[in-house]
Order: structure tokens, then sequence, then C-alpha cells
């Protein structure tokens, strides 16, 4: 390794410490009522020349990271870093335990910091295929407009040099000439992404965000899309941040896979590593939920993903994923919210709950219309919750109308390593032996 | 789902270039408008109108010195039309009606167009500046918009005019200051919604500055609304403005179709109509001209119209 040369070992990207929250406006006075974690405490490298895949179901924040690299956002906390040296990452690292001494490095590296030609660097460098090919392309410009766009406002060629150019680039993406004068909504879905693909490509970029770049299409297309980024990654040395909730997607291109659940990575691994062992629940339950990967094959009928997602704007504590967990524990982080969804699916019960007063989210007194009630949830709670929740519970006393709850409170579920490269955010070192 | 991705789009032909393509579109857009028969009669009175308008000094005799101002036939007082030398009659002061109609399309169109230019500008370039940046300005704005939008507009109009003092070019500037909030509250609901399109992002990504953005992906993707609201306000500041000068904030005598009704008003209880039916009449036919093409245009510039075709 030190003996590579400076260029090879260069992290393209490093994201440390990223956060995005999205405050919560209510009432007619938009005050700010709680936030939205859609990015929280992600770390990871991009390296050269790689992909990495970031998977997640829908509203996990996959979007928000890929626009926080992209610099299109400013990131609440953390921050994205372009093109650091092996001394700058360490540099970093030392770093990143206090923002005030952070801020000076942060305003020479940090991508949203960027100025002048580090920041013209850094946009040459990084372009974005969104999500939606309808919305991403201008339905007032021209094509040859659109993909000669960038060249234009880089200055890197005008008039009918720029036609050709233009031209070029639409062969490498699989339409031509005759496309050139034309208006967006003329073309089919696949045709638009691909548009949107020799758009990304014209200032020949290092990096290129791929937010769901074929999850809108139909699948014949799909596949079409799918080897048209493979091929210009191949031809072009493209590096790829590839988004997508579908893990068989990204199988085959990435070779590193970030699985992230409520804004936080729960799990990140080597491409082979995630398929071959998933270290985190989430990442075994995705797998089955996904057809064409589920490796035994077994028709048990597991389904894998039950439940919905919780609102981001109260993730659960200790780990997020342990209100779906089919292997959670004691210490996965149960607490007051727990017994109120339960309460919640229990009509009769719910009705009469009258107050819920907390004094943390492990602790708090619930107060019902009347002592039966409250003698109705201690016994439903005692004969129906799941074993590891009860576990958890440290006192549920009755008091009149009241039931006091105290959880044992646990914190954040951390990430940990789990081998080379690889690292799982779940209190059970290892749960897939069974 | 995704039914189109195989037809094949047929070779444009190799002369193709974006000049044609947008003359093209211009002419396909056009023809859709006209092929609606209301909105083609709209159209039809409007080029009558403004023809009028335009022509009014080659087809009456102007009155000098000031051909703004109804001529007097001292001896042809309130006569009946089809007398001779003055077709549409003449009102109680001996004014020819037929001057007053069609120097009244004069008066109303540089009313109009004056109102609309002057209201249309400011009326975009504040709701832009509040919808692009947000924030605290945005705020502020709006805060003085909405002060503006509690006071129903032809009392606000009404109000301005009778404190500047009676005269006609008050009445553009009392309208010019009533018409203006609209634009800003279309302007800025729109560019707020349209700069969360992600092709306003894909620009930010190619590193596009602001101010190119705001112009090339924002601005001709917010201002159709605008384009229909600038229509229709062309027919509604001529009804408000003959409103106001039929009210006596206009000078007397000046050739507009509000005074003239105002001054024919008296006439109509003696049975002489037609000194306040026909500039009546005008002010109507102008008022639903210009909203049968508003609603025409709104038809087919929608975007979601457009693209489906
Ligand atoms: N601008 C915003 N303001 C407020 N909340 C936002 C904003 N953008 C995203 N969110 C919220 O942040 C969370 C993550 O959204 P994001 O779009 O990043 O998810 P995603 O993983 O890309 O989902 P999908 O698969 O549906 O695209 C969601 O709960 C979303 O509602
Ligand atoms: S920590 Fe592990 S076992 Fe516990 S809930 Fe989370 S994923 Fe499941
Ligand atoms: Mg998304």
């Amino acid at each position: 390794m030190t003996t590579a040369v400076e260029a090879d070992t260069r992290t393209l990207i490093a994201v440390r410490g990223l956060k995005k929250h999205f405050p919560i406006k209510e009432g007619a006075l938009q005050r700010v009522t709680g936030h939205v974690q859609a990015v929280d405490e992600v770390s990871f490298d991009i390296e050269k020349g790689q992909t990495l895949g970031l998977v997640g179901e829908s509203g996990c924040g996959k979007t928000t990271l890929g626009r926080l690299v992209a610099g299109l956002s400013e990131p609440t906390a953390g921050g994205v870093y372009f093109d650091l040296g092996p001394q700058e990452k360490i540099e970093l690292d030392r770093l990143m335990a206090s923002d005030a001494e952070r801020a000076e490095f942060d305003d020479e590296h940090r991508v949203d910091l960027l100025k002048g030609d580090a920041w013209r660097r850094f946009r040459r460098n990084t372009q974005m295929v969104f999500q939606d090919s309808f919305a991403s392309l201008n339905p007032r410009q021209l094509v040859k407009d659109i993909v000669g766009r960038p060249l234009r406002v880089h200055r890197e060629a005008s008039g009918t040099a720029l036609v050709e150019r233009v031209v070029e680039l639409l062969e490498q993406v699989g339409l031509g000439r005759q496309h050139l004068y034309r208006y967006p909504h003329q073309f089919s879905g696949g045709q638009r992404q691909r548009i949107s693909i020799a758009r990304a490509l014209a200032l020949d970029p290092g990096l290129v965000v791929l937010d769901e770049p074929s999850s809108a299409l139909d699948v014949s297309v799909q596949a079409q899309i799918l080897n048209l980024l493979h091929d210009l990654q191949a031809d072009r040395g493209l590096t790829y941040l590839f988004i997508t909730h579908d893990l068989s997607v990204v199988r085959h291109m990435a070779d590193q896979i970030v699985v992230m659940y409520l804004g936080r990575v729960s799990e990140r691994a080597p491409t082979d590593d995630l398929f071959a062992a998933p270290r985190h629940p989430y990442t075994e339950a995705l797998l089955r939920a996904s057809p064409d990967l589920d490796a035994d094959g077994d028709e048990d009928g597991f389904q894998g993903l039950e439940g919905s997602v919780p609102d981001p704007a109260r993730p659960p504590q200790g780990c997020r994923f342990h209100t779906r967990c089919v292997y959670a524990t004691r210490v996965c982080g149960w607490e007051i919210d727990d017994v109120v969804l339960r309460l919640e699916e229990t009509p009769g019960l719910f009705d009469r709950l009258e107050d819920v007063e907390r004094r943390s989210p492990f602790d708090a007194e619930l107060r019902f219309e009347s002592e039966q009630a409250a003698r109705t949830l201690v016994s439903t709670f005692q004969n129906e919750a799941p074993e590891p929740m009860r576990d958890a519970l440290e006192d549920m006393t009755v008091e009149g109308r009241t039931v006091a709850i105290r959880f044992n409170p646990v914190p954040e579920v951390e990430l940990t390593s789990r081998g080379t490269d690889h690292e799982a955010a779940c209190v059970l070192e290892d749960f897939g032996s069974n | 789902m995704d039914v189109t991705e195989r037809l094949p789009i047929p070779p444009a032909p190799p002369s193709e270039s974006a000049l044609r393509v947008r003359a093209r579109r211009a002419g396909e857009l056009t023809a859709n408008v006209l092929s609606n028969p209301t909105t083609l009669t709209g159209l039809i009175i409007i080029l009558l109108m403004i023809s009028m308008a335009l022509l009014a000094p080659w087809i009456t005799v102007p009155n000098t010195p000031d051909p703004t101002q109804m001529p007097r036939d001292w001896g042809a007082i309130a006569v009946p039309p089809g007398s001779p030398g003055h077709p549409l009659g003449t009102t109680n002061t001996g004014g020819d009606v037929l001057y007053g109609v069609i120097w009244g399309a004069r008066t109303s169109l540089r009313l109009s167009l004056i109102v609309v230019s002057i209201t249309v500008t400011v009326g975009v370039a504040i709701g832009s500046l509040a919808g692009f940046l947000g924030g605290r300005i945005d705020e502020i704005l709006m805060r003085i918009v909405d002060v503006f939008l509690s006071i129903p507009e032809l009392i606000f109009a009404l109000a301005i005019a009778a404190v500047l003092g009676p005269s006609f070019r008050n009445i553009i500037l009392a309208l010019a200051v009533v018409f203006w909030v609209k634009y800003a509250r279309i302007m800025r609901a729109q560019v707020i919604h349209v700069k969360q399109n992600e092709y306003v992002d894909a620009a930010r990504v190619i590193g596009d500055a602001p101010l190119r953005i705001f112009g090339k992906d924002i601005l001709p993707n917010s201002i159709t609304p605008v384009i229909v609201q600038a229509t229709l306000d062309m027919g509604n500041i001529v009804l408000v403005g003959a409103t106001l000068s039929f009210i006596g904030l206009a000078e007397a005598g000046l050739a507009e179709w509000g005074v003239l009704v105002s001054e024919g008003q008296a006439g109509i209880s003696a049975g002489r109509w037609w000194a306040s039916t026909f500039p009546g009449m005008m002010v109507f036919l102008w008022a639903l001209a210009f909203n049968l093409l508003g609603d025409g245009l709104r038809d087919v510039l929608d975007p979601r119209t457009e693209t489906s075709r």
C-alpha cells in the first residue's frame, strides 16, 4: 500500500458523520415540531473506479444521501469530502471529534463549502442521474440544449463543435443525431433516462450518483439501462454511487454495499460478503424479500419484511429495526412507543387510553378511562407481547386508572466491525448461524 | 406500463434545426388555439377592436387639437342613430357616438397595455424574487401582498384614483398599483412549485449559475399562468377602468367608453338609448373577447395537456 502512487490511494468521496435532518413545520405559524432524520450518522468511502451500492426501502434516506454526495444540499452535521489523500483522511478522522477544529479542513474539502477552482473541479467530477426521468429534463428544452448544457456552462464547446459533441454523447447512450431537435416528452421513459445519462457524461466526470436509474422503467428496459451503465463504466473508468431499493440490481455491479434503514447504515460490506453472509437481520430480510435472491429458495413462506417502516421523525430507540426484527432481543431498544403501537392494534383498548405522560422514551404513565382498561393492558401485554419485549420490562404497575411502565434504557446500537471492511449495527454478533 | 419504449421514433429530416423545431411548435400551438371556435371568436373580436384602435385617426376625422376628446357638433344634439354625419347618433352635448366608440377602443387599448405591462413586470419580478429566494425576503414580500389582497380590487383602485384626483392618467396609475398583486401571487406559487423539479437540481449539478437556472429552467416553466392571467386582465382592466370613469374619475369629455356610458345615462329615461348602449356594448365585447381568448389559452398552454399531445 505504502509503495503505491499517491494518486491511486486517494479517496474520491469520504462521507463522515453525515446527518441531514428536515424540520417538520406545523400549524399556521409553521412552528418546528420535530425533525425527520432522513440521514443520520452515516460514514463510508467511495473509492475511484468502484461502484458503491446504496440499498434500502423507500423513505430510508437514499435520495437525501445521494443529493448530499452530489453537493446539492448542505448537511445538518458531518460532511461529504472530496478527493482526500491518505494523510488528509487520517487528519479528517482525527478532526471528526470537534466541529470547531474541523472548520478549516471543511472549508477546503467539504463539497458543499468548496469555492472557486476546487468547486469547479468537484462540479465537473460529480454528476447525478435522477430518480424521475420525467422531472429531470426541462420540458421546454431540446435534447441538444439539455445534453449540450454542461459543455456550454463549462465553456467546453459551442456552435457546431457542441452539436458534434452532443451527437457523440447521444451515440454512446444508444441514441443518435436524429434525436437532437426533439423535446423530452417525445421520448419513452427509457430513452429519457438515456438522455439524462448522456448529460451526466458530458463533462467526463469521475463519479456519477445514480438514483434508482432504472426502477421507474419496464423490466426489459431496466436491463438495457443497467447494461448501458455497466458498459459505460468499463469504457470510461467511472465511479458509481448506485442507489436502489432492490439488492438484485446491484448484485453484479457493486463492489461494496451500504444498507440503510431509517437514515442509518445498518450494514456495510463488500458485495460478495454481504450476499454470502449478511450480518444484519435487515439485510437478510431484504435478501429474502427479493425473490431472485433468496439463496436457499426455501418456500417456507417467510416474508422477511413485515410491518411498515416507522416514522423517520421518531425513529425507534436502540436498534431502529427492532419493531420488525424477527431476532430482536431484550436489549434491542424496547420502549413506550412499542406498547402504544400494540395498543393501537387493539382497538377497544386504544379508544380508552386518555393520556400518555412520558418521562423518557423508556418510561411513561398511561392513563385509561377505567381501572379495568388499565388491567386489561397489563394482562394483554403479559400474554401477547413478544418475549424479548417482556424481558426488557423493568417495571409495570397499575395504580387506579394509570399504568406506570418502565423499560430498560438502551443506547442507540452502533456499527461494529464484522471482519475486513464489514460492519453491522446489530447487538447479535452472529444471528445467521441458525 | 411503458408501451412507447419499443415504438421507433421516425428519423427527423436531415435539415432539422432548433429554429425550425421551435417554429413548428409555435405553429402547432397556434393551430390548437384556433381550432377552438369560442377562442377563435374571441381572437377575431380582439383583432377587430385592435385594428379599430390603431386605425382610429384614419377612419375618423380626428378632433383637433386633442383627438382623445369628443368632438362636439352643437348643431346636432342628441340625434338618433342613422342621422346624417352621425351613424350612431350623438350625445346630449353633441358628441358623435361613433367617434367615441372608435377612439374609446384606442383609449382602452392604451389603458390595458400600459397597465398589463407594468403589473406583469412588477408582479413577475416580486413573485419570482419571493419564490426563488424564499426565507425572510419571501415573508416580507408576501406580507405586503396580503395587505393588498385584503382590499377588493375595484374599491382599492377607486380609493386611489379618488385620492389622486379625477384624470384618466390617475386611473391608469391606480389600476397599476392594484393589479400587480395577482401576478406576484401566481408567479411565486409557480416558482416554488417549479424549482422543486429535478431538472433544476440537474442544472445545479452541472454547475450552472442561479440566474441562468432561473432564466432557462424556472421562468419558462412558470410563466404560462401569468400569460393566461394577463390575457384575462387585458379585458378586466378595461372593465374596471370604464367603471372608474363611469363614476366620474376621468376627465369629462374624454373619448372613453365609461365616460360615454355615464354621459348618455341621463338620456335613457327619455328614450335616447344609443349614447350609452353602443359604448357599453363595446366594454362588454372587449372584456368578453379577452376572457374567451384567455380561457382558450389556458387549455392549450396547460403543460399537462401539452405533453400528452
Ligand atoms: N426536502 C425535504 N423536506 C422534508 N422531508 C424530506 C425532504 N426530503 C426528504 N424528506 C424525508 O426524508 C426521508 C427520506 O427521504 P428520501 O427521499 O431520501 O428517501 P428514499 O430512500 O430516497 O426513498 P424512495 O425510495 O422513496 O426514493 C423521507 O421520510 C422523506 O419524507
Ligand atoms: S439489534 Fe439486531 S437483533 Fe436487535 S433488533 Fe436490531 S437487528 Fe434485530
Ligand atoms: Mg429516493
